[in-house]
């Protein structure tokens, strides 16, 4: 047991009440204060992932109340890995947007309760906590895609906001059936107590049930799942640059993530043997958002829009992964949800540098790119092909532990549709390559003309920035190598994992 | 019997060119310079697979071990007598195609030079990667950066033509690349029988555990795989791909197209039915027999499809699909038939047709694109007399032309005559008489274009036959030389003459042809006629202009590399024992059948 | 709490008036948040909705006969849960600055486009 855990959450929120503050004395003052405090969230939750991964899960009882009353942190291998996720992505994304903006010591403070509430998010052991956690993540997460100064940005932010909120009320909902049930909020004494309420009917007892469905739908609300994506494609594309790349990459990602500790945790995989509806619901959930959202994103004309579909069908893969309920599917979903982070806040944040230079924003206008801007095209078509999963790129990793779990399952129609995902997702991002590489750009007066209106499109979100910096090249090319490099490492973090898997998943 | 030895030299194979894409990119700006990065990666590759030749012949196995990739599946590199077959085919064909490239490229003076040459060497790093590959992820994870190597070579010339082939060639091979993918999955799964980690490393002579798994679960997998890779081996229904390719440069339609990339298909299959399923379980499943049906079916359709094409390149690429069908016909004949002499013959012929194949193939890809150079002609029917003008080039197609019918001293024969041995002694004599009409068919596709070369003049050409009409020649009953209204390949009667923008009017066509790239039809006989010249002699007759054998007709980095590859075809079909490949498939069929052919 | 399903419908519907009330506000809440064009509405359906939930809580936390949840040396139980009461005062709170925010966002977007109504406001966005 480490006294540590709180820091993580206490950091972020410190720092950003410590920017605030700093920006009515001085206003340049808030990137090296948010830097300053992503690089010691860093540190600290490497440090934190390092004794986890070393010296198993620990946990800290909150203001020592002991749980059941108090509030419980708990880190196990899989809340570090994200913990860990977390701080590195907020960090390169901070370095990204110190150029590309937004600016202004609001903006880093909202940015810093961003992290301090997904990192809670994480690492809560509480259901109830984790609603308050999932509520400040979404309220700064609403006001960071409306700060992007046009009306779009807020049109979005407000449909974000509804639709969001609908989605943690209806997970609060949800808690408040279990806690009726049970008399508990803790995730480990819910646990023990679900299988014996309504006298002994456990798992089988409509309270349980619908307990879990109203937090399932809740979060696949929040994690964007088809149907339930709709706040989505406008809130990545409406939102300036470096915001869409720190949401796309880390705030679906952290929903998923309580999706699957809700699910294994507080449910357990008992509870799926029992109840064939609970499985089903979590396969038809990943089979319907990985079509669909491959198909939406092949009809998208704005390159921002289209990675946001592509997220929808990503993150059916990542619940396609916990669906299965096995060992090898789990570390596949583990795998795929940083992996996608990694890929797809890499190529928001490539397609936020390519408009800052050319403007280009639509999928007509990166034609010939690859001649002028070499380095960001190949990175991007990097990232891209990372995504379909070619191998050895993590993207493909992930897709394989998925798929080998499904058919260890014998899911085939599940296995069918995660293997043809690779087909559907290069759907989408072939034409991309094809027109950065091989089309000539569009005739010159065409150019100027298209970046004339890009700029002064009134619904275009244009970032403060300008010119793009070798900061802004930097993170991209990161990314890039880092979704390639990772691939490889991938081995020895399952055998990181394989204790906490074996913990949710005997 | 094979001794294990570690070795960084199936890596260092792998690296080397892979390597040299870095170089290759950054002295974009200095020709000469990137060129010999290109030369000498290329030569670096081939001494190092060809170090490993004789320990290979001797009976060892060099393998570099790189660690757990995933859990269960080491990412090896070994270098076993199948391996290094397609390992030194790929290595001493890209040196020589090395030579050719540049002149190619320079004469027609091609854009965007610097990405063809590290797209290259990407491809042939993959190539060999896929020759060493260890075990059918390995295979895989080269397989798929093989697509995405090529897909840039495909796309090269950035016509519409040339995107929409590239697109095709995308989907199709990774549509493939899934279907690999699922059967490797579901080995991995059948191995594993219910223990925790299943196995997918190529062992001669099948998998153990595969031969106890559930059969429907095994020949679903198998058909995932021989599918998937049966992609790039173009058979049928999956060939259309590779004609559209042809819109790529000649070097590439030449090494990738005829030997690196649709052989890494082939190559896979073979590992399927020799190193992970045996052939002996291929046969009990049913398989070898369907695999050879389709095979059987494809080289008779493709011969009668290449038949009617009148662009050369196209007619090769048809005849390509026809001819990969041969390797697989005599795999799967291989397997279907009883353990013995007769399946050990029919594995022999398949297997040495993939080199035979690669010399024969390049040396027609390497002449057509050498006319492409230095005549702009690629229609058949605008080469009436063109022996004249490229006696050299033309005098290398027929020896390669010959070899591919099979006829006895080139290559082809060797190779056809094991397969035949095979097919007929395992009594299949369906299959037999595919082989024999399909050999009548090669005849009857290649033999009017050397005609047409050498034997008519551009004034005084008879119409092909299927290509111009039914019969052709006389019976065609088309004024001779006057064909323009009646070329049959698609409607390409309505275009424009003037040669203009190739852009705006993709939609007539389905080819995958960039009009301006590969002019065909009335556009290629305008090409062609432009370098007609009035004879000097009384009648002043159109002729091609008359160039000596001594290598007037083009540079030497071209007639260099043909020769190299028409006598690489004629040294196989000669003396075939002394020429290193003979040994090594012996040896491969040995290892999995326990047979001394 | 089983009991009760055993019993018709309509005592059913008595002894859980508080449950059919949540599900009445729940059902108010989504039919605004849907239905009306109006953006401000939209977000008071949203506080509908929330309020739906709320009480869901709050009667949760009912024992009949029991006292307020103050400890002292006159409180012998049984006491009302007090747990529910203190849960949804956060909720209350995110509810609040939830509201704030919209509003805010109301404000910005009514200065952009001049208008609050959502079919107005796609019209004119898709003019631009």
């Amino acid at each position: 047991m480490t006294d540590l855990p709180p820091f993580l959450v206490a950091l972020p929120l410190v720092a950003s009440v410590v920017v605030l503050f700093a920006g009515l004395v001085r206003s340049e003052t808030g990137w090296p204060i948010a830097a300053m405090a992503g690089l010691g969230q860093l540190g600290l939750a490497g440090y934190v992932a390092y004794q986890v991964f070393t010296a198993g899960p620990t946990s800290y009882v909150v203001g020592g109340y002991e749980a059941f009353y108090g509030i419980e942190l708990v880190i196990d291998g899989l809340s570090a890995s994200v913990v860990v996720l977390i701080a590195a992505v907020s960090l390169g994304v901070l370095a990204f947007a110190r150029t590309a903006g937004p600016r202004g010591n609001p903006f880093y403070a909202t940015y810093l309760l961003l992290v301090g509430g997904l990192t809670g998010v994480v690492i809560t052991g509480d259901v109830f906590n984790m609603y308050v956690f999932i509520e400040i993540s979404g309220l700064t997460a609403y006001a960071l895609v409306a700060s992007g100064d046009t009306g779009r940005s807020a049109v979005a932010a407000l449909k974000y906001l509804i639709v969001g909120t609908v989605g943690a009320s209806l997970y609060l909902l949800g808690v408040g059936y279990a806690y009726i049930g049970t008399g508990t909020l803790n995730m480990a004494d819910l646990s023990a107590a679900l299988p014996t309420v309504a006298d002994g009917l456990g798992y089988q007892s409509t309270l349980v049930q619908t307990a879990f469905a109203f937090i399932a739908i809740g979060l696949f609300i929040k994690t964007a799942v088809f149907p339930l994506h709709t706040w989505q494609p406008e809130a990545y594309a409406g939102s300036p640059d470096s915001v869409s790349g720190f949401i796309s990459a880390l705030v679906s990602t952290t929903f998923a993530y309580a999706l699957i500790r809700i699910s294994l945790t507080v449910f357990t995989p008992d509870f799926f043997a029992a109840v064939d509806a609970a499985q089903t619901l979590l396969i038809v959930g990943a089979v319907v958002s990985i079509v669909a959202g491959s198909a939406l994103a092949v009809s998208q004309s704005e390159i921002k829009r289209m990675l946001a579909y592509s997220s929808v069908s990503q993150f059916g893969l990542v619940l396609a992964g916990l669906a299965v309920l096995n060992q090898t599917a789990l570390i596949g979903a583990t795998v795929h949800l940083v992996g996608h982070a990694i890929m797809k806040g890499g190529l928001f944040l490539a397609a936020g540098l390519i408009a800052t230079a050319t403007g280009a924003r639509e999928v007509h206008e990166y034609e010939g790119l690859s001649e002028r801007m070499p380095y960001a095209a190949g990175a991007f078509a990097v990232l891209a092909f990372a995504m379909v999963g070619v191998p050895p790129a993590v993207g493909f990793v992930g897709k394989w532990y998925i798929a080998v779990g499904a058919v260890q399952a014998q899911l085939w129609p599940l296995a069918a549709v995660i293997l043809l995902s690779t087909l559907l997702t290069l759907a989408y991002f072939a034409r991309l390559v094809e027109r950065m590489y091989f089309r000539e750009p569009a005739a010159t007066g065409d150019l100027a003309e298209g970046e004339g209106t890009a700029d002064t499109r009134p619904d275009a979100v244009v970032a403060d920035g300008g010119r793009p910096s070798v900061g802004m090249y930097v993170v991209v090319v990161v990314a890039a190598v880092l979704a390639v490099a990772l691939g490889a490492a991938v081995v020895p973090f399952a055998e990181y994992l394989q204790p906490t898997i074996d913990l949710l998943l005997p | 019997m094979t001794e294990i030895t570690p070795s960084l030299r199936p890596l260092a194979a792998v690296l080397v060119p892979a390597i040299a894409i870095v170089p290759i990119l950054l002295s974009g700006r200095r020709p000469n310079l990137r060129e010999s990065w290109t030369v000498l990666a290329a030569l670096g590759a081939f001494g190092i697979v060809a170090s490993m030749v004789p320990g290979v012949l001797s009976g060892s196995v060099y393998a570099t071990q790189l660690g757990a990739f995933l859990p269960g599946v080491q990412f090896t590199l070994r270098a076993d007598a199948l391996g290094i077959l397609f390992g030194l085919l790929a290595s001493l064909l890209w040196v020589i195609t090395s030579f050719y490239s540049m002149g190619y490229m320079r004469g027609l003076d091609e854009h965007d030079q610097t990405r063809y040459f590290a797209a290259f060497a990407a491809s042939v790093a993959s190539a060999i990667g896929v020759a060493f590959a260890g075990n059918l992820f390995v295979i895989f994870v080269f397989y798929e950066l093989l697509t995405v190597a090529t897909y840039p070579l495909v796309a090269h010339d950035e016509t519409e033509e040339a995107r929409a082939a590239g697109r095709k060639y995308l989907t199709y091979t990774f549509g493939g690349g899934v279907a690999v993918f699922a059967g490797a999955v579901l080995v991995f799964w059948l191995t594993a029988g219910g223990t925790a980690a299943g196995t997918t490393a190529f062992t001669p002579g099948g998998i153990a555990a595969l031969a106890t798994a559930d059969p429907m679960i095994a020949r679903v997998a198998f058909a995932l795989l021989a599918g998937g890779f049966g992609v790039k081996a173009a058979l049928m229904p999956l060939h259309s791909w590779l004609p559209d390719a042809m819109v790529a440069p000649t070097p590439v339609s030449g090494l990738l197209h005829a030997v690196a990339v649709v052989k890494s298909g082939v190559f896979g299959i073979a590992r399927v039915v020799l190193d992970i399923y045996g052939p002996g379980l291929v046969g009990e499943l049913g398989m070898g027999t369907i695999l050879a049906a389709v095979a059987a079916f494809t080289l008779v359709v493709a011969s009668i499809i290449a038949l009617r094409q009148d662009n050369l390149k196209r007619r090769l690429a048809f005849s390509t699909v026809s001819q990969l069908s041969y390797i697989v016909l005599g795999l799967a004949v291989g397997a279907a038939a009883a353990p013995g002499r007769a399946s050990a013959y029919a594995l022999v012929g398949g297997l040495l047709h993939i080199p035979a194949h690669a010399f024969m193939k390049l040396t027609l890809f390497f002449c057509a694109g050498a006319l492409h150079v230095e005549t702009h002609t690629d229609d058949i029917s605008n080469m009436a007399g063109i022996g004249h003008r490229m006696p050299v080039t033309m005098g290398a197609f027929a020896v390669a032309a010959a070899g591919m019918a099979g006829i006895p001293l080139v290559a082809g024969f060797v190779s056809k005559y094991f397969l035949l041995i095979g097919t007929v002694s395992a009594g299949n004599v369906i299959f037999a008489a595919a082989l024999l009409i399909s050999g009548v068919l090669n005849i009857a596709y290649f033999w009017p274009v050397v005609y047409t070369a050498f034997f008519e003049k551009p004034t005084e050409s008879d119409p092909k036959p299927l290509v111009e009409g039914p019969l052709g020649g006389r019976f065609a009953g088309t004024d001779p030389g006057t064909a323009e209204g009646l070329v049959t390949d698609g409607g390409r009667d309505d275009r424009h003459t003037d040669g203009g923008d190739p852009s705006d009017d993709e939609a007539d066509t389905d080819h995958g042809f960039a009009e301006s790239h590969e002019g065909q039809g009335i556009e290629d006989k305008i090409d062609a006629a432009e370098q007609l010249h009035h004879e000097h002699g009384p009648d002043e007759r159109l002729d091609w202009e008359h160039r000596r054998w001594i290598g007037e007709e083009s540079t030497w980095l071209m007639l260099g590399p043909i020769c190299f590859a028409a006598l690489g075809s004629v040294v196989l079909g000669i003396v075939p024992d002394t020429a290193v490949f003979l040994e090594i498939v012996r040896l491969i069929v040995e290892n999995v059948t326990g047979v001394v052919v | 709490m089983i009991d009760a399903l055993a019993a018709g419908p309509v005592d059913l519907l008595a002894t859980r008036s508080y449950y059919a009330g949540t599900f009445l506000l729940l059902g108010i809440g989504a039919y605004v948040m849907i239905a009306s064009p109006n953006l401000v509405k939209k977000v008071i359906g949203m506080n509908i909705f929330q309020t739906g939930i709320f009480l869901f809580f709050i009667a949760s936390a009912y024992v009949d006969g029991a006292q307020n949840p103050i400890v002292g040396p006159k409180a012998t139980g049984p006491f009302v849960s007090p747990l529910p009461h203190v849960l949804i005062l956060t909720a209350i709170v995110v509810g609040v600055s939830l509201t704030a925010v919209a509003l805010g966002l109301i404000v910005r977007i009514y200065n952009e486009y001049g208008t609050l109504e959502a079919d107005v406001l796609q019209e004119v966005r898709s003019d631009d």
